[in-house]
């Protein structure tokens, strides 16, 4: 009786000392997501040539530096309640080529708590986006009662 | 203030077992016999893990009584505040916790020896305060470095409950003198959360693991204040 006990000690013990929950897994502060279409056929995806990403005042996004994308995904500025994104493209790649567009992100923010190693996050609420027109032909939607999750594409953009 | 108190209650508690155990003097006999009383004793990895880890400090103090042969009712109290660094957070929870049960002793003893090898269980609960005290968005980038919130978020009179298994030596080094070390595992039944944050270190449970279990040890030094012998 007494070993068997101490057998559930030893089980107890081995079971739970591997905790998973020391590294973050979980989702946390979501980017926002856009999907390039085509303007033609809008229900076409369309990658963009030759496209770098900036935030105003910032150097290029390293992952998106002269790619060739359908979609793309945005790290919001937390500290602020709004980004401001360049978006440049160019057909062939020449410098002569490069047609720009700028987006502007209004958003209120909401901090929630996710665990122990991830800890708080962010949410976006009352989002708008507005374009300066540039290579966008159009976009939809412009606004998005809130973001919080990456899972799928939050604005779709129409070139 | 509450662990002065609590001293005090010990102590005259103390005073009163001696002058209650009297002048009673054994008799040799064939038989060897055991004494039963009150046993009191302190945990001094406590104060050393404080000395050493400027995030920890905490007292407890453990009592137990032996009601037969191989059984005895055990009992631990104490304060602790502890502070948990963690990536994005800094959390302080402070408090204090009691923990009553049972032990049984599985060491069969030869001659007049009174060591134990015992497993036991216990009820635990505390009520405690966890603060926030600073952190940091998690963003998932570097682009934007978040700000760090240093404003303290304070949640008082959180309580928990849980239940522990215990398993530890206890071997008397001189007359009436334990040395003990005691290993425990736990299980959490209830617990409190502060709002929108997480309870992460319960005094008395110490870390709560995601799955709400936790460990902790003690090494104690306690002595028996023989009632009688039997």
């Amino acid at each position: 009786m007494n070993k068997n006990i101490l057998y559930i000690f030893l089980f107890a013990f081995i079971f739970s000392a591997c905790e998973k929950d020391d590294i973050c897994l979980s989702p946390t502060t979501p980017k926002l997501i856009l999907r390039f279409y085509d303007t033609t056929d809008q229900t076409a995806i369309k990658s963009v040539p030759n496209l770098s990403i900036w935030a105003e005042g910032k150097d290029t996004l390293t992952t998106f530096k002269n790619v060739s994308l359908d979609s793309v995904y945005l790290p919001l500025n937390t500290n602020t309640s709004q980004t401001v994104y360049n978006f440049k493209t160019s057909e062939t790649g020449n410098i002569a080529d490069n047609k720009y567009n700028k987006i502007t992100i209004n958003y209120t923010t909401e901090e929630l708590f996710v665990s122990r190693s991830c800890g708080l996050k962010s949410i976006f609420n009352t989002v708008t986006i507005t374009s300066d027109n540039g290579w966008f032909q159009s976009f939809t939607p412009n606004s998005i009662t809130t973001i919080d999750n990456a899972t799928s594409a939050h604005v779709k953009i129409y070139h | 203030m509450q662990q002065a108190l609590m001293l005090k209650y010990i102590i005259s508690f103390l005073v009163l077992a001696v002058s209650f155990s009297g002048f009673s003097q054994a008799k040799d006999t064939l038989t060897y016999k055991s004494p039963y009383g009150l046993r009191l004793g302190i945990d001094i990895s406590k104060p050393i893990l404080g000395m050493i880890d400027s995030n920890s400090s905490g007292i407890e103090f453990v009592a137990d009584y032996r009601i037969s042969k191989n059984w005895y009712i055990a009992a631990e109290l104490g304060n602790q505040k502890e502070r948990t660094v963690e990536d994005y957070t800094t959390s302080t929870a402070k408090g204090n916790f009691i923990k009553i049960g049972l032990n049984y002793n599985a060491y069969k003893n030869w001659l007049d020896m009174n060591n134990e090898i015992y497993v036991g269980m216990r009820y635990g609960t505390s009520l405690f305060d966890q603060t926030l005290d600073s952190y940091r968005i998690n963003t998932g980038s570097d682009y934007f470095v978040s700000n760090t919130t240093t404003t303290p978020l304070s949640s008082t009179d959180l309580d928990a409950h849980w239940t522990e298994f215990v398993l530890g030596i206890k071997v008397e080094t001189f007359k009436n003198l334990y040395l003990g070390f005691s290993f425990n595992y736990k299980i959490m039944l209830s617990l409190k959360h502060p709002q929108n944050f997480k309870t992460l270190y319960v005094p008395g449970f110490n870390r709560v693991f995601d799955t709400e279990t936790g460990f902790g040890f003690n090494y104690t030094i306690s002595y028996t204040i023989p009632f009688v012998n039997k």
